[in-house]
């Protein structure tokens, strides 16, 4: 057992945070004020952070990325997390895709996209999955034809004619390049009759609709995606045809494509919330006074942060291990356990920073009122019953 | 006798406020635009119309004009606004309770003549408390099972000028501040050994109301500041007034309004997952055939029915206090219990309510973030529960405090 980071990991960790204090600090309480959920987000802040590459560095190095490992990510997710947590999801979510891509997609298929996403600083990448009347039933896929997701696609030729919705679409808004799940058979269960596509943004009948009004995670944009007769071509199916829930890593096999480091990157992410939470309490309770005296000196407030510090150094010995068992390439059920540990975590410490804090009469401080409403995101995504029950699934496999 | 037995009377208000709030309440406060807690403007017409009903004077005595609503039928039409829309539930429960405690409790005649004419005419014309001042602290924390270490002084004075009064000061987080036609204002008058209380028009010349943009506080609230406000002589309420509202405000054995209005909120987001799981279906049955959404409806619905329980037993002990004096309800505070108990009840609940929506139960324009919100809102106004749970350490250990008034009216 050694603990030690290596240098390069070490230089990284630093680099985060010092772009972490210095530039995203600085506008996260802004950005999170703003109402219009079209309007949060920041190309500057992500143009700044794609020059250091924090956009890219899950990019092999072949490709043109820094090609950083699952320890360093999890350590730059969770520094950027500290200072906005919702910004460094903005940052992360391109690591996520860049793996499906390193994972599953052609050599062609690389060639066409990777070094445009790589040289761009304003290229980011999502995945559409979640439609409407489809939201748990595509996380567990059901045998029943009739479930899951109805986006269609018909082959014409070379080209494949896609028609239907996504909903609450992680970087619609702003993305170049999407992966795409499309029913391309509906008289089959989803998990034969679902085909994975690359879509560009700018795909003839491809377009954006709402953008999702959230309560936390601001910065974030989640948004709707409508296809009236989208053309896109064959070369762009990822894998094979009625292959995208295997390819996707619904259960067990791990490629460490989107879906399992999608549970680190939860992890990770929750885990910069509770150090913010932590030093931030901590602070608050030394220099704050109550009837004369530090916050500091009473019992309840030492239980509080002790309970704090506590649950958040736990967290970071479980992503840090799981981070540690990607890289070593070590297959199992972790990573989700991890991610549904880090709701409960970011949930209970934020929570106790409010006890912490307090309400100053009918005044709550702005920070604190929006790390509650970030850590609440994971109460539908990474703790919810769906995934915990997905996660048993992977111990039994 | 203690009895939970609803008179014919109990049972008729509450089903004409559920109806009120079906018909008329949720209607207009779930809209998408209205749901943003970035703009929760109070829907004046439905409170015109609540107070058409009587709700704004329900606890006023009926020689005054008022209902004479008791506690226990004060906690159920609460609740029962609260389901709809804890902003309304929060200011009408503000005005009514505090109608009872100035007209029947506080006022000389000449003093009601001049004031509750205006009141009982005004559909608008509500009541505020202002007690609470800028930076004034009324956690027990760390004076707990010790003398303050602080006195709590009141720096709002109030000086005689001929035969008025000349006020000045500020009152942070009123309740009720923006409308208020009336406010009872906690004043030291200089040589007077403890606070008083003045009548003071929200008209009168020097008075100065901030409405606060996003308080953590439900209904509205604002800063108030006086600025040589000259009210009569005759608005100063009698000596014991100070007392009678600190007793109002206190949180141990006071009406268990505030929890009644959290127990709303927790039902709203029940009710609200409970139909959903109903509607919505997943994995090839409605959600609610699942186990997983069962355990968790069904653990809504047992802690929102002990939280109720709590809540009327103290609303009971406050109408009954022979209930308590022949030993039929235990001496303790009640409300607090009730007060600790409901907050976190309705927060779990909340947040449960909140994942069986999904991604829905996120987002700002949609109830579950509402519900979320005003959960946490509740959890957290007031000295907050861990300052509740050592208040009733204290009551338990037999540790007699003096200043507990002070700290109440401290903190209302």
């Amino acid at each position: 057992m050694d603990f030690t980071l290596s240098n390069e990991q070490r230089s990284w960790q630093m680099a985060a945070r010092k772009f972490a204090d210095e530039e995203i600090r600085p506008i996260s309480l802004e950005r999170d004020t703003i109402s219009t959920p079209r309007e949060t987000w920041d190309w500057d802040i992500i143009k700044k952070g794609s020059k250091l590459g924090f956009r890219t560095m899950a990019v092999p190095k072949e490709w043109g990325g820094q090609g950083t490992d699952f320890v360093t990510q999890a350590l730059v997710m969770t520094e950027l997390a500290k200072a906005d947590s919702a910004i460094s999801k903005a940052f992360s979510q391109n690591w996520k895709w860049s793996h499906l891509i390193s994972a599953s997609c052609t050599e062609e298929q690389k060639r066409r996209f990777l070094p445009g996403f790589v040289a761009d600083d304003t290229w980011v990448l999502g995945k559409g999955i979640t439609e409407p009347s489809a939201g748990s039933d595509n996380r567990m896929p059901q045998d029943d034809p009739k479930t899951g997701i109805k986006l269609r696609g018909e082959r014409k030729g070379d080209e494949w004619i896609l028609n239907g919705e996504k909903a609450f679409i992680a970087n619609a808004p702003v993305g170049k390049l999407f992966f795409i799940d499309v029913r391309t058979d509906m008289t089959v269960p989803p998990k034969q009759g679902t085909t994975l596509f690359l879509v560009p943004s700018d795909t003839p009948g491809f377009r954006i609709g709402k953008v999702f009004n959230k309560s936390g995670w601001r910065f974030y944009q989640n948004g709707e995606m409508i296809f009236e007769n989208a053309r896109v071509p064959h070369a762009n199916v990822v894998g094979e045809v009625g292959g995208a829930i295997k390819k996707a890593g619904g259960s067990g096999g791990d490629t460490t494509g989107g879906d399992l480091f999608g549970d680190l990157e939860l992890a990770a992410n929750a885990l910069g919330i509770c150090d913010d939470a932590c030093s931030t309490a901590l602070k608050f309770a030394e220099t704050h006074k109550q009837g004369g005296q530090p916050l500091w000196a009473q019992q309840n407030v030492q239980l509080q942060i002790n309970k704090m510090f506590m649950l958040t150094e736990a967290l970071r010995s479980f992503v840090m291990r799981v981070a540690w068992e990607h890289d070593m390439k070590i297959h199992s059920a972790n990573a989700g356990l991890a991610m549904n540990y880090s709701c409960d975590v970011g949930q209970e410490v934020t929570e106790l920073y409010m006890e912490v804090r307090g309400a100053d009469g009918c005044h709550m401080d702005h920070h604190t009122d929006k790390i509650l409403r970030d850590a609440f995101i994971w109460n539908h995504l990474a703790g919810d019953s769906v995934s915990r029950m997905k996660v048993a699934k992977r111990l039994a496999a | 006798m203690y009895s939970l037995q609803l008179s014919p009377e109990q049972l008729e208000i509450r089903d004409t406020i559920r109806d009120f709030v079906t018909r008329e309440i949720k209607p207009a406060v779930l809209k998408a635009d209205r749901l943003d807690q970035c703009d929760r403007t109070l829907l004046v017409d439905l409170l015109d119309q609540a107070s058409q009903m009587g709700l704004r004077s329900l606890a006023l005595s009926e020689d005054r004009g008022g209902a004479g609503a008791d506690a226990l039928t004060s906690c159920i039409v609460t609740e029962e606004l609260a389901a709809g829309d804890a902003d309304i539930a929060a200011v009408l429960s503000a005005s009514s309770r505090l109608a009872h405690v100035l007209f029947d409790q506080c006022t000389n005649d000449a003093q009601r003549d001049a004031f509750l004419p205006k009141f009982l005419e005004g559909d608008r014309y509500h009541l505020a408390f202002a007690g609470r001042e800028p930076g004034s602290d009324s956690r027990l924390g760390v004076n707990y099972h010790r003398p303050a270490a602080t006195n709590i002084v009141v720096k709002t004075t109030a000086a005689k000028s001929g035969n008025d009064w000349i006020i000045n000061g500020v009152k942070d987080c009123v309740a009720n501040a923006p409308i208020a036609g009336l406010f009872a204002v906690l004043v030291q008058i200089p040589g007077r050994p403890s606070p008083s209380v003045l009548l003071v028009s929200a008209d009168a010349p020097g008075v100065g109301v901030k409405a606060h943009d996003k308080p953590w506080q439900h209904g509205v609230c604002g800063e108030v500041a006086f600025k040589d406000c000259k009210v009569p002589g005759g608005n100063l309420l009698g000596d014991d007034a100070a007392a009678i509202l600190a007793e109002a405000a206190a949180p141990g054995r006071g009406i268990p309004l505030a929890q009644a209005l959290n127990l709303g909120v927790g039902r709203a987001a029940y009710e609200a997952a409970l139909d959903y799981a109903h509607l919505r279906v997943q994995g090839g049955r409605p959600l609610i055939e699942h186990q997983a959404i069962g355990i968790k409806l069904g653990e809504m619905a047992i802690k929102l029915e002990i939280a109720r329980a709590a809540i009327w037993q103290a609303a009971w002990a406050f109408d009954h206090p022979e209930a308590v004096a022949d030993r039929s309800l235990a001496d303790l505070p009640l409300s607090t219990f009730a007060q600790v108990f409901t907050s976190e009840a309705v927060m779990k609940t909340a947040k449960d309510a909140a994942e069986i929506f999904g991604a829905m139960g996120v987002m700002r324009d949609m109830p579950l973030a509402k519900y979320v919100h005003d959960a946490r809102v509740c959890m957290h106004s007031g000295d907050g529960n861990t300052d509740a749970r050592l208040r009733v350490a204290e009551e338990i250990a037999g540790y007699r405090r003096a200043d507990t008034r002070a700290m109440a009216l401290a903190g209302e």
